[in-house]
């Protein structure tokens, strides 16, 4: 398919951030038409080339060129312009403003004395949404979408905007396989238009679905393009982690101890119905639902961030009553949420977001130990290999999937006895997916902990939980041991 | 082979450059660039009145200096707790005020609160006094904020004015001491430690200054070192992030209210002081001062950034633009004028160096 003239050209693009050399004289192209998927680790680099291309970065050195013409732009109006729209991996919707406002922001619909025609806002964003088959309220506000909504409104406020050169980094690793499906329509549609897209993704499995082009890049600089007939699995992982992978799902199976956690008859309205369930000691119990199912309420409801309506939960036969996470957390239960952004304080560096739930748990005037903290950071550094290994580097400055890692070594860190975990290898690498998977694993089976893994990725689930509950609408519809359920089987309980 | 072979020098490049940007030297130039922006706009800023006029530089200026800014430092250092949690507290000059007088009039007369006789007190008892009100008042802002869930901004300015009424019915609107009182058993002057406090030295620096160092240095320590201090700074960061991880929100915006108010009664004890009196409606110019001096110190006004160096460095350059306009014999209007102009000048110069060097 890449035929004629490329719509793009990126030739020796250099980037250096204080301390990290984040791209290293990258080349890389773009035919109409096409769509170039850019893979790589954790860090390699890979928003960091999409948000020069957008506009939001500028390059040390290196050119751009449009259809042959070497363009110069600093920021994203410009780009705009040029027919370059991004779909940023973390999102940049104004949270106070309706979907609408959100979806038609930059280019507001106006009558000719300039004022705003807001029925013809609202009709817009819906006609973008309809195309997306996505049932949004236009006039929520965005703070009040899920995840996934967020992720879809996202997507409408670029398409909007009809650019010629279409990044996406990130986009499916909130959504749920129906969205997917159909978010791959549209960009085959945007394709035949001649639309050029450049997509950036860590699901191995949808660089045959969609691509045309593979590129890997590694440590700020690209490995190798190759056409998508050639790229198999376990070339690109190689190419990417620069060496074979042992086993993606690490799992030891043994013999549960007993239950940490046993919940009787919860109901949150109007999200959550009767629900009764336990988890082991040293159990992964996987708990699989389409979006919206109520699992990511579920364990907001364990942890005291909502509500429960009636219903007891037990920790280790004990009643307990938690309404606040700082219970939780003092029970030792952890939470690794489904929203990263809600997780981490953006400006503090690695030990101070990894020990806050340990400092939530001090007297007011209690003395921290500054000095254990920088060597707890160090320590989870090494272990989950975070990049770039700077204790005080501020968390915003870290790559999508080093954040995720210090969020899952903040549990580590207070020694969670129960952790749940929402999605926990959103947005992270092969190499760093297998070693999140080896963790919970060594968690479970060596050190007792009992862990609820909520996900909707169906081969981890599978693989990874001693035991799976399959929720629909607030209610469990189905439990499998492990090695009973198949994919076809989650689905059809789950819909 | 070669491949490898170049992933390894690269490899060692890279932490060769991390090793280099970790070094202390590299980060202490590197935090002085980021960090010390206020300060090169002071030192600037002295420079250039030690040129401009003769008077600037010597001893006894300076430490006239040091006397008048100690009370906005102290004021400042509180502020910077509200500040830190993304909130703002624009009754600190009202609650020193309200703390000031309410100390001062148990200081020179007997009063009877519901049916306990006492007074005239001594000067502890007095400071205690003061620093209850303060208590007092920092509890009723942090309760109107978190229980009432009401903005910050609104939340203060209705006991701005509150306070300062209550002041008033305290003092019956009339400077403390007064010699038209009264009241039974009055004395018409303040304990002698209170003016000693406000204008004495020891070892050649103001007893004032020495209070605001105090301070500062507690409130250094309380910030860096506390559970408390970190989850100011949590709070002020990601509010969200803060709750999921069991800071306990509320406690800790009840908290920061109460240090400032703490910190401004304290404030408005040492300044009644200085002026030998109290009344209900002094440290007025001190809310939006204290304000400019934590944003002149570089914390960040939607939270989460910052620290009492900066501001203690905003109470300083206040300080002196003020000192150094009187020296250059420029009128209070214009005053004014320079003065808003400068201020809103070194946080634009302070933003753009953020922005350039990625702070
Ligand atoms: N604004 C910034 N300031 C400093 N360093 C940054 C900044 N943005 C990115 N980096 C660093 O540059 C490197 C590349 O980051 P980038 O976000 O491009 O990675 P990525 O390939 O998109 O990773 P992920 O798959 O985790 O999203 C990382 O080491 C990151 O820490
Ligand atoms: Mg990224």
């Amino acid at each position: 398919m890449a035929t004629g003239s490329p719509l793009l050209q990126m030739e020796r693009i250099d980037k250096t951030f204080p301390g990290v050399h984040a791209l290293d004289h990258v080349d890389f192209d773009l035919y109409p038409g096409e769509v170039h998927i850019l893979l790589g680790e954790n860090g390699a680099g890979k928003s960091t080339l999409m948000k020069i291309l957008s506009g939001s970065l500028e390059a040390d050195s290196g050119r751009i060129l449009i259809e042959g013409a070497e363009v110069r732009h600093n920021n994203p109006d410009r780009a705009a312009k040029l027919g370059v729209g991004m779909v940023y991996q973390e999102f940049s919707l104004v949270p106070t403003l309706t979907v609408a406002e959100n979806i038609c922001l930059g280019d507001m619909p106006r009558n000719r004395a300039g004022l705003i025609r807001w029925g013809e806002v609202y009709r817009r964003a819906q006609d973008i949404l309809a195309t997306l088959g996505v049932d949004i309220n236009v006039r929520a506000q965005t703070s009040s979408l899920s995840v996934a909504e967020q992720q879809l409104t996202e997507i409408a406020r670029i398409l909007a905007q009809e650019p010629r050169i279409l990044l996406l980094d990130e986009p499916t690793s909130a959504l749920s396989d129906t969205e997917v499906d159909r978010l791959f329509d549209i960009i085959r549609r945007l394709q035949e238009r001649g639309v050029g897209i450049i997509y950036i993704s860590h699901r191995l499995d949808e660089v045959p679905r969609i691509g045309t082009r593979v590129t890997v890049m590694r440590d700020g600089r690209v490995v190798g393009t190759l056409p998508v007939a050639e790229a198999d699995k376990n070339t690109l992982i190689s190419m990417m982690v620069g060496r074979r992978l042992a086993e993606q799902y690490p799992k030891t199976v043994s013999q549960p101890g007993p239950p940490v956690l046993r919940v009787e008859n919860l109901t949150a309205e109007p999200v959550l119905h009767d629900l009764s369930f336990e988890v082991r000691a040293g159990e992964i119990l996987g708990i699989f639902g389409l979006m919206g199912a109520g699992q990511t309420h579920l364990a907001h409801v364990l942890f005291g961030l909502e509500p429960m309506t009636s219903g007891q939960v037990y920790i280790d036969d004990e009643p307990v009553t938690i309404r606040h996470p700082t219970g939780a957390i003092r029970r030792r239960m952890g939470l690794l949420l489904r929203d990263r952004q809600a997780s981490l304080v953006p400006v503090q560096g690695l030990g101070p977001n990894i020990t806050l739930p340990k400092v939530s748990q001090r007297a007011l005037l209690g003395l921290l130990n500054l000095r254990s903290e920088t060597q707890i950071a160090s320590q989870y550094i090494a272990d989950l290999s975070i990049r770039p290994p700077q204790v005080r580097r501020p968390v915003k400055f870290l790559s999508g999937g080093n954040q995720q890692k210090v969020c899952l070594a903040r549990w580590l860190a207070t020694g969670a006895r129960i952790l749940i975990v929402d999605e926990p290898t959103r947005g992270i690498d092969v190499g760093a997916k297998a070693e999140v998977f080896g963790l919970l694993d060594r968690l479970a089976s060596s050190q007792n902990v009992g862990i609820i893994l909520i996900s909707s990725e169906m081969p981890e689930i599978l693989a990874m939980a001693d035991r799976i509950l399959v929720m629909r609408q607030g209610r469990f519809t189905a439990e499998y041991a492990y090695g009973e359920a198949t994919q076809e089987l989650l689905l059809k309980s789950a819909s | 082979m070669s491949e490898k072979n170049l992933t390894e020098t690269r490899e060692t490049r890279n932490e060769l450059v991390a090793t280099l940007a970790s070094s202390r030297i590299v980060r202490l130039l590197r935090h002085l660039l980021i960090h010390g922006g206020p300060v090169i706009a002071l030192l600037l800023l002295g420079l250039y009145l030690q040129s401009a006029t003769p008077y600037f530089w010597t001893e006894s200026n300076l430490v006239n200096v040091a006397r008048r800014t100690s009370v906005l430092v102290i004021f400042a250092v509180g502020q910077t707790f509200v500040i830190l949690t993304g909130g703002i507290d624009l009754s600190v000059g009202a609650t020193a005020a309200l703390a000031a007088s309410v100390s001062a009039v148990t200081m020179t007369q007997q009063v009877n609160v519901f049916g306990i006789k006492f007074g005239p007190v001594g000067f502890v008892e007095g400071l205690v006094i003061a620093l209850l009100v303060g208590t007092g008042a920092g509890l009723v802002n942090g309760l109107l904020i978190t229980r009432g869930r009401i903005p910050d901004f609104i939340a203060t300015l209705g006991t701005l004015e509150a306070f300062r009424g209550v002041a008033l019915l305290t003092t019956n609107g009339l400077p403390v001491p007064s010699y038209y009182t009264d009241a039974p058993k009055a004395r018409n002057y303040l304990p002698s430690e209170v003016i000693a406090l406000g204008s004495n030295d020891w070892l050649g620096i103001p007893i004032a200054a020495w209070i605001g160092l105090a301070v500062a240095l507690a409130s250094w320590i309380i910030l860096k070192y506390t559970a408390f201090g970190r989850s100011t700074f949590a709070v002020g960061g990601n509010r969200e992030a803060a709750r999921v991880s069991g800071i306990k929100i509320e406690r800790t915006k009840i908290g920061v209210y109460v240090v400032s108010a703490i910190t401004a009664a304290l404030a408005g004890f040492v300044l009644m002081g200085r002026l030998n009196s109290a009344n209900a409606l002094m440290a007025s110019q001190e809310n939006l001062n204290s304000i400019a001096s934590v944003v002149i110190g570089g914390t960040n006004l939607f939270g989460g950034e910052g620290g009492v160096f900066g501001s203690i460095i905003g109470a300083l350059t206040i300080g002196v633009i003020g000192n150094g306009l009187n020296l250059l014999n420029v009128t209070d209007f214009y005053q004014r004028i320079i003065q808003g102009s400068i201020i809103v000048g070194v946080v634009i110069f302070d933003q753009w160096r953020r922005r350039r060097f990625g702070a």
